[in-house]
């Protein structure tokens, strides 16, 4: 790199992650804090050991429903108005949302609200009462975002690219369907609730201007303290069986643009292999100097969007590639991709791209938390995870023992494009190759 | 209780040269959050180059004469060549008549040239020289009003900043140009797959007729096409002056040690006079304007009402009629639309869209939840409206309105990219960092009467345009 005149010497940055104090309630009820005076305002964020990988077959949606009516469907003390009513007079906000993996509850509040606001956030994870009416303009509501699932063709394609990938009928890809919407009781609600919001099953993170680490604990200790219920039981998720070869699914749709999406084969959560793994994806498709970025939006102005990502799972994670491009240029766009892929798998990176990645990843580490909230959100995040207490203190240094043989070692193994699934959405009337040149097509419709 | 507004310690300084720059000194992390904002936006085009402000933006990423150079003395003549080509590429596709086979062969020119001057760029050096500084939020953007740049960094790079931007607002070289219209090419074409911004598209165009707020900031396809990078150099010696913009630092530094780097690294860029910001007036409204989008996806509408500007006093009490409408679940929309007659799926307002530089819409945003049509929520929308013109707002609802954004002034501090962004904006379109406490003010006096007023004055049928999504009849 030349660089320009007058840039003083670039030495390395090194951050320590503050710890926080992590402590258990006496029912059980695990808590992060970490208390920040900046400002007049607190944080808590609960992560709850659910999920919509653990949704029943046939109730699909079930645990995002759960979620979402915890807020909106009254508690034991608090009328749906009434919640909704005491916390906008406060300025303040409560949410509850379900990921694949995770059930989140959060509250922010200004610190002279904080009891007020908390009480009504306790109610809602202890006390819900799921209302009839809310439950049925809920289950509404789900079933007029369903019909809006493919509007945008972009999010779209990612998301039939994970169902294909796994399979419609697996937990790590499958999506609600009206009817599996429209199954759902208040039963099923409440049990959802009774078997996943309990102290035993929930990390909980806050931060801010709550006085003391001991105050805190003891308004908690109030809060929650008879609230009983341990560790929630699952089932088992089923094996990932992904096939072997190249596969591709084309979906039918007159876009402006074509999306194109490339799955393979990723990570088991703490497989030591996420280090050179996230440097590979730092230089195949990081940011905007990657090799993606560079070789079809910069050099060949194909697209505006392309990036690679990877995400871990219990079992078995994903790497994903996306590129948007005009219908007539789908083809050497998906050739490119491939190519690039490819490229990760046959050479050694550099060895000044590949400290490029790692000083990218190392220099910017810092940005991971830049308030308390989120540093504590994020130690609560990892223990959640079942991630070594010092994960986040030894990430650094891990991220920094990485070499070109390594990432290559990991790219053979993970980013060899010739087992992906390869889905594309668009005309292809108007593609300037067929999609066969890629591989075996399987026609899929919109729905 | 009033309170009065509680501002934070910013430290302002203006430069030799013109540039304001703004510094609030914040600790937690070691970080730093910079916003440099330019008041050169899609409005300060000329007609028929819209999108210019925007793909220049994306130019001021491709390096100086000698960042992403291996040499500009011999780089030089070979990008004058590829735009010798470019423009001889544009006159034939715009010509009366375009030969097919001559645009052909004029794109391989093109080609050719730009593979070129391929042997003297350095790729994407810009962008590396940042991942390895630890950038985090490199990024820029164009709206109707502004161009903005953004990046954090570590807090010891702070005058690796300056280096680099001094030199990257003095000495820009717009090299690959052709290639990254073709980039903002697909961006359109992907702004033109989401119905979103399709509908919104619709509704500028349909509500202005004169103002330059009837246009898309990623510009017309058409008008993209035709841009050159003789067209983007000229935008830049208009509107790139230190005059025209300021600089916002937030984040572990010191204020005095900000303002002596930035003057020893930016005070070499030159100030000049800048052109005149009249734009044609709107004419009033006369008549409601509707227009339907076909288009393959779900029903929605949106609605624009011509707003008088933030100079004008009515519009904090228009500000106070969107958020009754609409601030949260117990906003007029949710809870009597979304819940209550569940005729929505989504519904909300906005005063000003989108822009605020000079008079534009303050516009509502819903779709309706299946069996209901868009005319039936359209419906309903207004009756909520009207119920507002003819009976004041709920002191309850005032209050809240005030206490959330008091909230939000508190916790808009928390985020140091987000606070820098602010006070730029606000210092370089509104004319004062700040901005949003003293709105914060007039909220608080504004009565329940003058919100119904407001709503009464501007939520009119003759100053409304509504724009509906519809699916092809099959």
């Amino acid at each position: 790199m030349s660089l320009p005149p007058g840039l003083p010497a670039i030495g390395a940055v090194s951050f320590a992650p503050p710890r926080g104090r992590r402590a258990v309630l006496s029912n059980g009820l695990t808590v992060h804090l970490m208390k920040d005076a900046t400002l007049p305002v607190v944080h808590l964020t609960a992560f709850i050991r659910a999920g919509k990988m653990h949704d029943p077959a046939g109730r699909t949606g079930l645990g995002e429903l759960t979620a979402r009516l915890l807020r909106d469907g009254g508690t034991a003390n608090y009328t749906p108005e009434d919640m909704d009513r005491r916390l906008e007079l406060l300025a303040a906000s409560v949410d509850s949302n379900m990921g694949v993996e995770e059930g989140r509850a959060d509250l922010t509040a200004l610190t002279r609200d904080l009891d007020a606001a908390l009480d009504i956030y306790a109610d809602m994870l202890m006390r819900p009462v799921f209302d009839p009416e809310k439950v049925k303009s809920k289950i509404a509501e789900s079933l007029e975002v369903l019909r809006r699932r493919n509007d945008d063709p972009g999010r779209a394609s990612v998301r039939e690219a994970l169902r294909a990938f796994y399979g419609a009928g697996h937990p790590y890809g499958w999506r609600s369907e009206p009817a599996t919407l429209r199954a759902i009781t208040r039963e099923d609600l409440q049990a959802c609730h009774a078997d996943h919001y309990r102290p035993g099953n929930i990390i909980l993170a806050a931060a801010g201007d709550f006085g003391t680490e001991e105050e805190m604990l003891s308004r908690l200790e109030d809060k929650f303290g008879g609230w009983k219920g341990g560790p929630a039981e699952f089932r088992p998720i089923p094996p990932v069986t992904i096939p072997a070869g190249r596969r591709v699914v084309h979906i039918q749709k007159d876009a402006q643009q074509a999306s194109i999406v490339l799955v393979l084969k990723g990570l088991r959560r703490h497989d030591p292999l996420e280090y050179p793994l996230t440097v590979a994806n730092e230089i195949l498709g990081g940011g905007l100097s990657s090799r993606l970025a560079s070789e079809i939006r910069s050099r060949r102005g194909l697209a505006y969007t392309v990036y690679s990502y990877s995400a871990k799972k219990p079992d078995r994670g994903y790497t994903l590639g996306f590129c948007g491009t005009a219908p007539n240029t789908a083809g050497r766009a998906t050739e490119e991709l491939l190519r690039q892929f490819a490229l990760m798998a046959a050479a050694e990176p550099g060895a000044e791209e590949t400290a490029l990645a790692r000083d990218a990843i190392v220099n910017s580490f810092v940005f991971r938390f830049p308030t308390a909230f989120d540093l504590i959100a994020e130690r609560a995040a990892f223990e959640y995870y079942g991630y070594p207490a010092d994960y986040l203190d030894g990430y650094a240094a891990n991220i920094s023992a990485v070499g070109p043989a390594e990432v290559l070692a990991a790219s053979r193994r993970l980013l060899d494009p010739a087992d992906a699934l390869l889905l594309v959405i668009g005309d292809a009337a108007k593609f300037d190759r067929p999609l066969s040149d890629f591989g075996p097509v399987t026609e899929q419709a919109e729905d | 209780m009033p309170i009065p507004p509680q501002y934070p310690p910013v430290a302002a300084r203006r430069l030799s040269n013109g540039l304001q720059v703004l510094v609030l000194e914040k600790k937690f992390v070691p970080t730093v959050s910079f916003a440099l904002v330019f008041k050169a936006g899609n409005v300060d085009n000329t007609p028929g180059k819209t999108g210019l402000a925007h793909l220049f933006e994306h130019m001021a990423f491709k390096g100086t004469t000698s960042l992403n150079s291996a040499g500009y003395a011999a780089e030089k003549p070979a990008l004058d060549r590829v735009e010798a080509a470019g423009q001889a590429l544009i006159a034939e596709e715009s010509s009366a008549n375009p030969d097919p086979a001559a645009v052909e062969q004029l794109r391989a020119a093109l080609d050719e040239a730009e593979a070129a001057a391929d042997a003297f760029i350095v790729e994407d050096e810009y962008w590396k020289l940042y991942s390895t500084l630890g950038e985090s939020g490199l990024n820029a953007m164009t709206s109707a009003d502004y161009t903005a740049y953004v990046v954090s960094l570590p807090a010891p790079r702070l005058e690796a900043w300056m280096v680099i931007e001094a030199d990257r607002f003095k000495n820009p070289v717009l090299r690959e140009f052709y290639r990254e219209r073709s980039v903002v090419m697909e961006e359109r074409r992907m702004g033109e797959s989401e119905p979103g911004r399709v509908l919104w598209e619709a509704l500028l165009a349909k509500a202005f007729t004169a103002h330059p707020y009837r246009n898309p900031t990623i510009g017309w396809m058409e008008d993209i096409r035709r841009l050159s990078r003789t067209d983007a150099e000229e935008f830049y010696r208009t509107y790139y002056v230190p005059n025209n913009a300021t600089l916002a630092v937030v984040g572990d530094v010191e204020p005095e040690r900000v303002f002596a780097l930035a003057e020893k690294h930016f005070s070499g860029w030159q100030a000049r006079p800048l052109p005149s910001r009249e734009r044609p007036v709107e004419p009033p409204q006369a008549g409601e304007r509707r227009a339907e989008v076909i288009f393959k996806a779900q029903p929605s509408l949106r609605l624009g009402f011509h707003n008088p500007g933030p100079d004008h006093p009515d519009f904090y009490a228009l500000m106070m009629a969107c958020e009754v409408l609409s601030s949260g679940k117990t906003g007029r929309f949710y809870a009597n639309l979304v819940e209550g007659r569940q005729l929505a799926l989504y519904a909300s307002a906005y005063t000003s869209f989108p822009g605020s530089r000079y008079p534009s819409l303050c516009v509502i945003s819903a779709a309706p939840k299946a069996p209901h049509t868009t005319e039936q929520l359209d419906a309903a929308l207004m009756e909520e409206i009207e119920r507002l013109q003819a009976e004041p707002p709920a002191a309850w609802e005032m209050e809240k309105i005030l206490n959330n954004y008091d909230a939000e002034m508190v916790k808009q501090l928390e985020s140091n990219s987000g606070m820098a962004m602010s006070l730029a904006q606000n210092e370089q379109l509104l004319g004062d960092w700040r901005y949003d406490w003293q709105t914060g003010e007039r909220l608080r006096a504004v009565t329940p009467a003058q919100v119904s007023a407001a709503a009464a004055k501007y939520f009119s049928r003759d100053n409304r345009t509504a724009v509906f999504l519809k699916e092809p009849a099959v």
